[in-house]
């Protein structure tokens, strides 16, 4: 079983240093798509042997050697494969193998084709170090790994140049990757702290020894810890303030945005949470678990709202993807981890379908993105339609797939902790989440073929891309009906979670509520965005010059924000103290020395050669010494 | 081989030596095997050297002013022993990185370079005083002619104010050292420079706080701390890549030394109660000139800034009074000495291509020099400390280490991680992406094989030491836990005895 999970582990790593030692300098080859995704392929059929295992005979733990050892400290290179992590493994290799095969119809036509290949099996290298480790030191090396595995693919087309934001909010890929990079460092700082104070208070990394000291740690502490892991996983799961660069992360290439910004790696803060949650299920903890909930309730909204308006058809996406790690985190906060981890699964299949699908729109029309100027696609993209379909229905909330069974388990949660103010809010934002996901699907495929205007000519993706896809589109219908034997599984690990009777007596109700909301807003979607001729989609004037549009396209002035009042103030803070630096630091020290050399020129006047000068300077010298030690005596 | 220290200090001196009969054409190619053969000792150093022994090793003693006990004292542990091998290797990739064609009066530039790696090496293995502070004010002079006889415009300039700097600081650094020599010969009444000697000395805490403050001196110039930092940028703007390359990554290296082999065995209470002052220095070093390299428009500015703010970071974990800081510390001297070497003959290869190290100039590299783009990226990651390269190692157990002493100042030292994305990321982007702004650059040459084989070996070490630095972190270790324990031992004030944390008294809580 070792081998197995080294297999697991290693391939995707194997096959990231294949493409880029090998054919870093050559052009396109197929066979590095290949033997890429056949790797990850592997790992995938290793990972589901280990969830058999782990379902049959429980956890592995492998060390493989040390890696850091210095006074108390003990950090090795030890892997753990269990309910939770094994979950996690199948759903990063289940996705990233379909990726990768997508990729090489995508990629097809770009020169650096080989290098994607070694930038993304790397990711997924770093990725599953992150949910494989036994310790903290290991996961911040699969959380670093898999920022700068982003900050590569955000960054791929890298010689694209700067714009200014009202051409692409963005700016530029490089500009974008630095964007994400930094502000995940912001977090990753609060995630060391995390990682000394449990040092330091429990003298071990190791999730099993952490967890098991709990319990002798101070209130206060554990408090600390709570939080500044937290802090480093608002970074990665992109909640707000610092959630910007996950919108402005999609330059990269749709299969990045599909593996790294919606089904895996921005999940890592989720992750977290869950790996962590004996830390988060203690009473001295609750209020930052609350804090969790609250937060991640707000990110719900938050971004469904931006999505309302947005044009661009991979932000949309984006957006949708930053609210439901909101309810993610909802569920995490309010102790319902299993339920959390759940939709974390269901939500990465269907995201990244949808994403995929996005990335089919966008090779068919050039790589256009604005929804306006599609319109009426079905006709030449029925496969994608019906992909992209299926994905919002699900993320929609419509039974019987995926997401209803998991998101309407998170709204539930929220009701059955009597957080109605949550549970409402939730509730809302399931109905904007139907909203806009169809205004994006019914601008792009029904209504008028408003394309045709630009002299866009497009074509369907490749059929074996579209076969690729399948798994996805089958998992995002089916995953749901997996919730009871999911939840038998998963909580051998994790604290379960179980809806009190007065939630049971309500759940059809609630459902129902929850479910009207949702259909209200697909048909609300319909009438606006999908119906021809008279009733066609216009652009409204009026809308779009009122402040609640202006305010949500412009993401509530926040990027405009953080330019004008923190980039801007740094910049000009960092040529401040480099004319420091040069007027008064270097110049002191250049004033002292010619203070010195100046009394020396000055003072050579005194070697005159004149015998009588001599005495009279010996005079003054005597009486300043004697001057000197009268005040030495009476000090002294 | 007994003399093993004997050999490496001198063996450069004497080769330099003969080095000035050498034919002018194959001065290079005299140099490398100099060099090369000085890098294997280094290393058979390493192999017959006892990792479970913490004292020090190989030591050599010969009196030579019997009357003053001045000697000749040589000795390496756990600490000095691998600073010793990352000098001589990078003296070594030095002058495998050198342009014999771009560089006039190449047999002088060997010469003095190997006369530098003896005054390197000799002031890390001196046991005595005296020696060290002799090969401390040597290695001024090679520097000084490197700089002066090599360097840019305003070079004579940037060559006397480090000289005059560094020179002042070690002066008043020796008045120091000949003072503890006074005191220590008042206690027992015989004079002695032993360095081991002197660790037996126990000074009153008024006593330590001078002598502290006067070695303060000379160590801060070199390291160099705020606000003595000033030489540096004007020395690294001036001096040649060669010169830019060994002053970052090992002259620099001799300030946080001193502190590690004298301020702290010696002045242990002195030392814990410095730790405020020296962590608000370290602390402006660490974020004022980081946000210094970020306004710099000179990649070869952002790299030398950087440097200090890097320092910054040793210095806080020298102070951490425990062996997670300490021994990270020391570890980050290798691994800045790597990087910043990397970086600066990286700086230097694009320098010598177009004449011009302004950011402005370039932009879109990534597309031309993609070899050269690679190692550019892999040594930025080393810098802004990604986990599995050498960078992460001592800044994670720095930071970890100090944090013990002070959350706060550990929270302040810590955005160092977030400043030094900010300013490397965006000399990156302002270099190599984006598209081909100067057209003057679409014909620019990756990098040659010349260089590939000064830069890969830094490469292979950045990676290796990066997943596993066990080989160099155990024996650091071993000598950290021994010197803290002899601090603790000798520490007068509880605060101090508080502060220092040995593993022993780890062992004791549990």
């Amino acid at each position: 079983m070792e081998n197995l999970v080294y297999i697991a582990l290693f391939a995707p790593f194997v096959g990231s240093l294949f493409a880029g030692l090998f054919f870093a300098r050559s052009p396109k080859n197929i066979v590095v798509g290949v033997v890429n995704s056949a790797l990850i392929f592997i790992s995938l059929l290793a990972s589901i042997a280990l969830a058999i295992h782990v379902v049959e005979h429980g956890a592995i733990h492998v060390t493989m050697m040390d890696w850091i050892t210095v006074g108390g400290l003990h950090i090795p290179f030890g892997f753990v494969v269990d309910e939770v992590s094994v979950t996690m493994m199948v759903v990063v290799t289940m996705v990233s193998t379909v990726v990768h095969i997508y990729s090489n119809g995508y990629m097809d036509h770009d020169k650096s084709f080989n290098r994607f290949f070694s930038y993304l099996s790397a990711f997924v290298f770093s990725m599953m170090v992150l949910v494989m480790s036994d310790n903290f030191a290991g996961l911040f090396i699969g959380w670093e790994g898999v920022g700068v595995c982003s900050w590569l693919l955000i960054g791929f087309w890298y010689h694209k140049k700067d714009v200014t934001p009202d051409i692409n909010p963005a700016i530029s890929p490089s500009y974008a990757a630095n964007e994400a990079f930094i502000m995940n460092r912001i977090a990753d700082l609060g995630m060391l702290i995390g990682i000394f104070l449990i040092y330091w208070n429990v003298g071990s990394l190791q999730y099993d020894i952490v967890f098991e000291k709990l319990p002798h740690l101070g209130d206060g502490i554990l408090v600390a810890i709570a939080m500044a892991l937290f802090i480093g996983a608002m970074g990665k799961s992109a909640q707000f303030p610092l959630h910007t660069w996950l919108t402005d992360a999609m330059e990269g290439p749709t299969p990045v945005s599909a593996l790294i910004h919606a089904a895996t790696m921005v999940t890592a803060g989720v992750f977290l949470v869950i790996r962590a949650n004996p830390i988060y299920s203690l009473d001295a903890v609750s209020g930052v678990s609350y804090f969790i909930a609250a937060l991640g309730t707000f990110v719900a909204f938050f971004a469904a709202s931006m999505a309302l308006v947005n044009r661009d058809l991979k932000r949309i996406i984006a957006y949708s993807t930053l609210s439901q790690l909101g309810y993610m985190f909802a569920a995490a906060g309010l102790g319902a981890y299993w339920i959390a981890l759940f939709h974390l699964a269901a939500h990465a299949f269907f995201k990244a379908l949808l994403f995929l699908g996005a990335g089919n729109v966008m090779h068919a029309m050039n790589d256009e993105l604005d929804i306006f100027k599609m319109g009426g696609l079905k006709k030449v993209m029925r496969g994608t339609y019906l992909y992209m379909g299926v994905a919002s229905l699900a993320l929609a909330g419509i039974p019987p797939l995926a997401g209803y069974f998991s998101k309407d388990a998170i709204i539930e949660t929220a009701f059955n902790e009597g957080t109605y103010i949550l549970w409402f809010a939730l509730v809302f934002t399931a109905g904007l989440t139907a909203f806009y996901s169809f205004r994006q699907v019914f601008l792009t495929f029904e209504g008028e073929e408003r394309y045709k205007k630009f002299g866009f000519h497009p074509h369907e993706m490749y059929r074996y891309v579209l076969i690729a896809m399948s798994p996805l589109a089958i998992l995002a219908i089916i995953t749901g009906w997996f919730k009871g034997s999911f939840h038998e599984f998963i909580i051998r690990l994790l604290p379960d979670y179980e809806m009190s009777h007065h939630t049971h007596h309500n759940a059809w109700w609630l459902g129902l509520l929850v479910l009207a909301f949702a259909v209200t807003g697909i048909i609300i979607a319909y009438m606006k965005y999908a119906r021809k001729g008279d009733k066609a989609f216009k652009q409204d004037k009026e809308v779009e010059s009122g402040f609640l549009y202006k305010l949500l396209i412009n993401q509530y002035y926040i990027p405009a924000f953080y330019t004008e009042y923190i980039v801007k103030p740094y910049s000009a803070l960092s040529d401040k103290f480099w004319s420091i630096d040069k007027a008064v630091v270097d110049a002191t020290v250049d004033f002292i020395a010619k203070v010195i050399y100046k009394t020396g020129d000055r003072t050579r006047v005194i070697q005159n050669g004149n015998l009588s000068s001599y005495l009279n300077w010996m005079g003054v010298g005597a009486v300043l010494l004697i001057l000197a030690s009268a005040v030495a005596v009476v000090i002294g | 081989m007994e003399h093993i220290l004997t050999i490496l200090i001198f063996f450069p001196l004497l080769a330099g030596i003969l080095g000035f009969i050498v034919d002018r054409d194959s001065a290079k190619a005299y140099g490398i095997s100099v060099a090369g053969i000085e890098f294997l000792l280094s290393l058979w150093l390493w192999f017959s050297f006892d990792m479970d022994n913490a004292d020090m090793q190989f030591t050599e003693f010969l009196p030579i002013i019997k009357e003053f006990g001045i000697s000749y004292n040589v000795g390496v542990d756990g600490i000095s022993l691998f600073i010793v091998i990352m000098s001589a290797m990078i003296t070594l990739i030095g002058i495998i990185s050198l342009n014999e064609e771009k560089i006039d009066n190449i047999k002088n530039m060997i010469v003095s370079l190997l006369f530098l790696e003896m005054t390197m090496i000799g002031v890390f293995v001196a046991l005595d005083a005296i020696m060290f502070y002799i090969f401390w004010e040597l290695s001024l002079v090679p520097m000084l002619y490197i700089i002066g006889a090599w360097g840019g415009p305003t070079r004579v300039y940037a060559a006397i104010k480090f000289f005059l700097y560094t020179f002042a600081g070690s002066l008043i650094m020796l008045v120091g050292l000949l003072s503890i020599a006074y005191l220590y010969h008042l206690e027992t009444s015989v004079w002695t420079f032993n360095l081991l000697d002197w660790y037996q000395l126990d000074l009153s805490v008024n006593l330590q706080y001078w002598l502290f403050l006067a070695l303060f001196i000379g160590f801060a110039f070199k390291v160099p701390m705020f606000p003595f930092h000033t030489w540096l940028p004007h020395a690294h703007g001036q001096a040649p890549t060669i010169g830019s390359v060994i002053l970052a990554a090992v002259l620099l290296k001799m300030g946080t030394y001193g502190f590690v082999r004298f301020s702290l065995p010696l002045f242990p209470d002195a030392s814990v109660q410095m730790i405020p002052m020296i962590v608000v220095l370290s602390i402006i070093m660490i974020i004022y000139t980081a946000m210094v390299a970020f306004a710099q428009k000179d990649m070869k500015q952002i790299i030398a800034y950087s440097s200090i703010s890097h320092m910054g970071i040793i210095m806080i974990g020298i102070f951490a009074m425990n062996s997670e800081g300490l021994s990270g510390a020391i570890f980050q001297m290798i691994s800045h000495g790597m990087v910043s070497g990397a970086l600066f003959l990286l700086v230097g290869i694009i320098y010598e291509r177009t004449g011009t190290k302004l950011m402005s100039k370039f932009g879109g590299l990534a597309s031309i020099m993609p070899v050269y783009a690679t190692i550019f990226g892999v040594m930025l990651m080393a810098s802004v400390g990604l986990p599995l390269t050498i960078g992460f190692v001592g800044e994670f157990l720095v930071l970890l280490g100090f944090y013990k002493i002070s959350p706060m100042a550990t929270v302040i030292a810590g955005t160092s991680i977030i400043i030094g994305a900010i300013y490397m990321l965006s000399l990156f982007k302002k270099s190599f992406f984006g598209e081909v702004t100067n057209e003057s650059n679409r014909g620019l040459k990756d990098l040659n094989a010349r260089e590939i084989t000064a830069l890969l070996p830094l490469v292979a070490i950045v990676v290796w030491l990066g997943i596993y630095p066990k080989p160099v972190l155990k024996p650091i270790d071993n000598s950290v836990q021994k010197l803290l324990i002899d601090m603790k031992y000798k520490a007068r004030t509880p605060e101090a005895k508080k502060s220092i944390i040995s593993i022993q008294r780890a062992k004791e809580e549990k």
